[in-house]
């Protein structure tokens, strides 16, 4: 999905299409101001210099 | 000993009077359903209230120990478990009224080491749907309310055990810990909250919020409470993938009183955040306390914690709406709005920005467990603020206007990204006589270490003895 910092309110109508993601027209006013919040954090993330680091998710097989 | 003692009793000292027989459970649980009668209508902690089966309970564990067959502190104690963990034979909701006819076949593990230990489930607690918010709120079974004031929030989303241990319905009652969802309504309702160590206490027959951040663990009225009950509910389930195999100790034993020679950290940031002065006050009379009880502060430095906030809402957001995904295309609506939008904004996060939290995860994760190289324990408050409005968005926090949301789980999150323990201890009251939190977070399995000096602290104050005016 989108990865940019900023969101246009045409980009989350687009990927709201996309995905499924339906409404009214104030539900999705409010979903577009809640996903911008979320693309804030994911810039926020992507300030961190994390090239040194694996995710923290490592998957260990079981022997049985 | 009149009906309002007993209901205000730790099991601690409960269990006592039980094996000395001066108080029956049938005694026990009669005094409870009489308090649940006359405080739920200001309070609705109860999702399922099981007032025969819990009268039935009392009755067998009367007979039982009356024959001997005595099993341990917590026989003919009265729970309350939050509605997302799976009682076999009685409905389990997840707060969501889509689950409202939903009956699990087994029990959990953690309800089932509570039968095993001869406690006696009262009901299921009120949540916030599916334990997707901090604060509480609930249109599908009613909002849950603060004992000490009504008309505030109980915080969430475990808000129906914090209103129900508060107010003396319940003696011990469980919540899940994803963002905060013990140590916030903990806090704001003036009990204690144990959020234990990631993979010591089974989410086995736990509805999932979020896999990686989801603890389970005790809401109490005592420290030595959640001590007993974390004897009693920690271990290694084979049927929990992020089970941990260590060995369990006596939670008690932490109980000392004494906190000479341990370190305590007090990270800056946390008071350069947006704080509440009465807050503020009141966690830095608890750390001078604590320190002249012969513990050494030192102020320390933790800069990821500006980021935990976007590193613990990036993994929360993907996870929980990966594992509610097809319940959102098949019930969507009937999902409460606010819960439903949250499901439908972590869609928008891409699977590089999930890793790359994971990634971020793994540096908070480093720089605290470097912090803890050289104290002991991190302190500050729990929440910034005292219980704010229900259905409230905003709240002021001394000069500075905040998102609710964002407010409750500013100091929590980071000890769900690395999973390391952390209780929420009663430390005072804000002048409207609201409660206010203490948090202590310590090493990943040295619960011992956080409920030693929560129970010291807790010792040397009277905050927990105070009751809410209902």
């Amino acid at each position: 999905m989108a990865s940019e910092t900023q969101l246009t309110r045409e980009e989350f109508d687009d990927l709201a299409q996309r995905l499924g993601v339906t409404g009214e027209p104030a539900y999705l006013d409010e979903l577009y101001a809640q996903v911008r919040g979320v693309f804030i954090g994911t810039a926020t993330i992507r300030e961190i210099d994390v090239s040194a680091v694996e995710p923290d998710m490592a998957f260990i097989p079981r022997i049985n | 000993m009149n009906t309002l003692e007993i209901c205000y009793m730790s099991a601690g000292n409960l269990s006592k009077l039980i094996q000395k027989k001066e108080v029956s459970p049938v005694e026990i649980i009669d005094a409870h359903l009489s308090r649940i009668d006359a405080t739920e209508p200001f309070l609705n902690s109860f999702i399922t209230l099981l007032a025969d089966a819990s009268r039935s309970a009392a009755r067998q564990a009367e007979k039982d120990i009356q024959a001997g067959r005595y099993k341990g502190p917590l026989h003919g104690i009265p729970i309350g478990l939050k509605d997302l963990y799976n009682t076999g034979g009685v409905r389990t909701t997840s707060g969501s009224k889509i689950f409202d006819t939903f009956v699990p076949t087994e029990d959990c593990t953690v309800a089932a080491k509570f039968q095993q230990a001869g406690a006696i489930l009262l009901g299921k607690l009120n949540m916030h749907p599916f334990a997707y918010g901090p604060t509480g709120e609930n249109l599908d079974y009613g909002h849950m309310h603060n004992p000490w004031n009504p008309d505030m929030l109980t915080g969430g989303s475990s808000g129906g055990s914090g209103s129900a241990t508060a107010a003396g319905q319940c003696t011990i009652t469980t919540g899940s810990d994803t963002g905060g969802s013990i140590r916030i309504p903990a806090a704001l309702c003036g009990i204690v909250g144990l959020k234990p160590t990631y993979g010591l206490v089974s989410r086995h027959g736990l509805t999932p919020l979020s896999w990686s951040l989801d603890h389970p663990g005790p809401m109490t009225r005592t420290v030595e409470d959640a001590a007993i009950t974390m004897n009693v509910i920690a271990g290694y389930d084979s049927r929990d993938v992020a089970s941990a195999k260590v060995d369990i100790p006596d939670y008690t034993s932490a109980l000392t009183r004494n906190v000479k020679g341990l370190k305590i950290g007090v990270p800056k940031e946390y008071f350069e955040a947006p704080l509440d002065p009465q807050v503020k006050k009141a966690v830095e009379d608890a750390i001078s306390l604590l320190e002249s009880m012969g513990a050494e502060i030192k102020e320390v430095s933790f800069p990821m914690y500006n980021q935990s906030q976007a590193i613990s809402s990036t993994i929360l957001m993907a996870e929980a709406t990966a594992y509610h995904r097809d319940l959102l295309q098949s019930d969507g609506q009937q999902i409460y709005e606010p819960v439903r939008q949250r499901l439908e904004a972590g869609l928008f996060i891409s699977a590089a920005d999930y890793l790359r939290a994971q990634q971020a995860r793994t540096l908070l994760d480093q720089e605290c467990r470097q912090l803890l190289n050289d104290v002991d324990l991190l302190a500050g408050p729990t929440e910034p603020v005292t219980a704010p409005e229900i259905l409230s968005s905003r709240v002021m926090a001394g000069e500075q206007e905040i998102g609710v949301v964002g407010a409750l789980t500013q100091y929590t999150r980071p000890y769900n990204i690395n999973g390391f323990p952390a209780i929420s201890v009663p430390c005072g009251f804000s002048d409207a006589g609201m409660p206010i939190g203490l948090q202590l977070a310590g090493r990943p399995f040295d619960e011992l270490t956080v409920l030693r000096a929560a129970h010291a602290y807790e010792q040397a104050t009277d905050w927990h003895t105070r009751r809410p005016p209902l």
